[in-house]
């Protein structure tokens, strides 16, 4: 049973997928119960195929009973499982939100789970051909979810994601294309051997790492690719913003990780710096850019948004150094960052359910008024600048640490750098809610709320709330994992460089 | 502009609807023939299913898109999708449980000796009903109605 796990984390999520279509021919409301259901078997599996990585380590799978590397293989190792239990987690916890905050449609929750299957596979897979048919699910789930708010912004916010992630997602395949032709093969272990036959120069493989990592790096939004994406999330409903903001964007930069450690090996890196030093500088351009561009906003939900930009900077910088040390710390971040973003894109949806302030001038003397949501937000937001003993300062201790020990300075420049600039907005926005006079005062925000779908509840449930507390909680309480996530890295991960 | 300022789209044409009329059996035919295809010569569950939802795009514009609305229920088109995953996940799931990988088809070969054959046909079936039932449900989708804002009503 415990090798079928990789194909059941993909298979559960499409037939739950499937059933609310069917089941709407009934009622339009039985979505929710049958998404819990899915989601619920869905993080056992993966919890249990977490464990057995932890214990037995790499675990593989041929689909169909082809021989490898004809057929399709399954690998999940440390980080695969990791990033497959983070997507559970978050997808599950997401639906005590979704339940109140909407939108209820039996189409919503078959997205839902659409986006999940894609998402999970993108993780387990270990074909470069299949993450990329994992990548096109994702992507079309998520332009629909950005699509499914009530506003003309979301359609546009949908069809500017669409655009221009399909842009990325057709380099990518561009870049498969190139490695198929010089190598004729498309598993993601037997292409690391046969790039290293034909050598690491040719131009056919160096043309397939650009397009690769590039259309890879649009859809984890590294500026100056990252347009798609503050309107993506500040245009979407809010379960959604949480959603894709806690993990598309982390799953795509796992498939870029997956694609710099297994497919071109950290040996291509090391023979072709220049690649190495490229993605290094975009990532530290990304990490100054998204922070001062997160400075400058007004709304809340585009400050966070440019934020991830930011934060992604770090992760793919962390990868990119290659080093232990760098890469434990940027899957650390990763998996941090989801939980912290998300849990502040939902933070955010609670106080405008609530009072209307979507600005960072109109959450002024918010923190009496919505205790709770601004309670979590602060805390996830020092989280996110880095204050110990948040798992926001484990992730970046380790890769400015990695940075250090590789003795690559100016990274460890822009990374402190940007954890001052992090400070800049976050501090900003907790000094309002708490100790400035308020803006918008109680009464008359009732015009301006969000609209309560079916009268008579009040706008925030119990659990919107609990999953904003229980982000802020988990930014805390995942630090007591890192050990543990720690040596199954070291101990799973295709070779790193050395310190 | 409202939708009812504007002419009809549709015009009613005797040799457009004869044409269609003869053709379309054909063409759901020969829908069928690609995806029966898939397993051991060029064809497949993907290009079958496009050929059998343009069969019900030439009846649209044949007869009408409010016609054949009302002709294609929308249930059938959700059934028609659900029902495609679910046949692919259940000969998946299937091999499972006998013992092998997912899309194992060789565990059927108890059953019949030309399984791994019709397991293959059977998957491809399955997709050539959902990318049947997405193509007519994007089709219907798209024309016809007017884009809704805010529940302002459609500028068709």
């Amino acid at each position: 049973m415990i090798e079928q796990l990789p194909v059941l984390l993909v298979v559960v999520p499409i037939v739950g997928g499937a059933v609310p279509l069917v089941a709407s021919l009934v009622s339009n409301r039985s979505g929710w119960p049958i998404a819990a259901l899915t989601l619920a078997v869905h993080t056992a599996l993966a919890g249990w195929l977490a464990w057995a990585v932890g214990t037995g380590g790499t675990i593989d799978y041929a689909v169909g009973g082809f021989a490898i590397p004809y057929g399709i293989e399954l690998v999940v190792d440390g980080l695969s499982a990791a990033v497959v239990a983070l997507v559970s987690a978050v997808a599950l916890g997401l639906l005590a939100y979704a339940r109140r905050a909407g939108p209820r449609s039996n189409a919503f929750y078959s997205q839902y789970l659409l986006l999940v299957t894609g998402l999970s596979g993108m993780a387990v897979t270990g074909d470069v051909f299949n993450l990329y048919v994992f990548l096109e699910i994702t992507g079309l789930a998520a332009y629909g979810l950005v699509a499914s708010g009530r506003e003309a912004s979301s359609a546009v916010a949908a069809l500017k994601y669409l655009i221009i992630g399909t842009v990325g997602a057709s380099l990518y395949l561009l870049g498969v294309g190139y490695l198929l032709a010089v190598t004729g093969t498309l598993n993601m272990g037997d292409l690391a051997g046969k790039i290293a036959a034909i050598g690491y120069g040719s131009p056919l493989v160096l043309t397939a790492f650009a397009l690769m990592v590039g259309g890879l790096t649009v859809k984890v939004a590294l500026f100056p690719l990252h347009t798609w994406q503050p309107d993506a999330y500040a245009n979407a409903p809010d379960t959604v913003s949480a959603f894709i903001s806690a993990l598309v964007s982390t799953v795509a930069a796992y498939a870029l990780a997956r694609v710099l450690f297994s497919v071109f090996t950290v040996d291509f890196l090391t023979a072709v710096p220049v690649a190495r030093w490229t993605l290094v500088g975009l990532a530290c351009v990304s990490i100054v850019a998204g922070s001062a561009l997160a400075v400058s906003q007004s709304s809340v939900q585009r400050m966070l948004a440019y934020s991830s930009v930011s934060q992604f900077g770090l992760v793919v910088a962390g990868f990119a150094i290659a080093t232990p040390t760098a890469v434990v710390g940027a899957t650390v971040h990763l998996l941090g960052h989801a939980v912290m973003k998300g849990g502040l894109f939902a933070a955010t949806g609670v106080i405008e359910r609530e009072t209307g302030a979507s600005t960072v001038n109109g959450y002024a003397g918010m923190g009496g008024r919505v205790p709770v949501g601004a309670m979590g937000f602060s805390v996830l937001a020092l989280a996110m600048v880095g204050v110990p003993p948040a798992i926001g300062f484990v992730g970046k201790w380790y890769i400015v640490l990695g940075a250090v020990r590789a003795q690559i300075w100016p990274v460890v420049v822009v990374l402190l750098a940007s954890t001052l600039l992090t400070l800049a907005y976050f501090a900003k926005l907790v000094e309002r809610l708490y100790f400035a006079e308020p803006t918008i005062y109680e009464g008359e925000d009732d015009a301006g709320a969000a609209p309560v779908a079916d009268g008579g509840d009040s706008p925030v449930s119990t659990g919107m709330l609990a999953v904003v507390v229980g982000a802020a909680v988990l930014a805390v309480a995942l630090v007591a994992a890192v050990p543990a996530l720690e040596q199954t890295l070291l101990e799973t991960l295709p070779p790193l460089l050395d310190q | 502009m409202s939708a009812d300022d504007q002419p009809g789209l549709y015009v009613e044409s005797t040799i457009i609807m004869t044409t269609v009329r003869v053709v379309s059996p054909f063409v759901l035919t020969f829908a069928l023939f690609v995806m029966f295809h898939g397993a051991d010569s060029p064809g497949g569950g993907f290009q079958g299913g496009v050929i059998a939802g343009a069969t019900v795009m030439m009846l649209a514009f044949a007869y009408g898109i409010e016609t054949t609305r009302e002709w294609v229920d929308v249930r059938v088109i959700a059934a028609l999708a659900s029902g495609g995953v679910l046949t692919f996940a259940a000969i998946g799931l299937g091999a499972i449980a006998l013992g092998g990988n997912f899309l194992q088809y060789n565990e059927y070969l108890f059953i019949y000796e030309e399984a791994s054959k019709y397991g293959i046909e059977l998957v491809e079936l399955g997709i050539g009903a959902i990318v049947a039932s997405v193509a007519i449900g994007l089709f219907l989708l798209a024309a016809g109605y007017g884009h809704v804002v805010d529940g302002e009503g459609g500028e068709a």
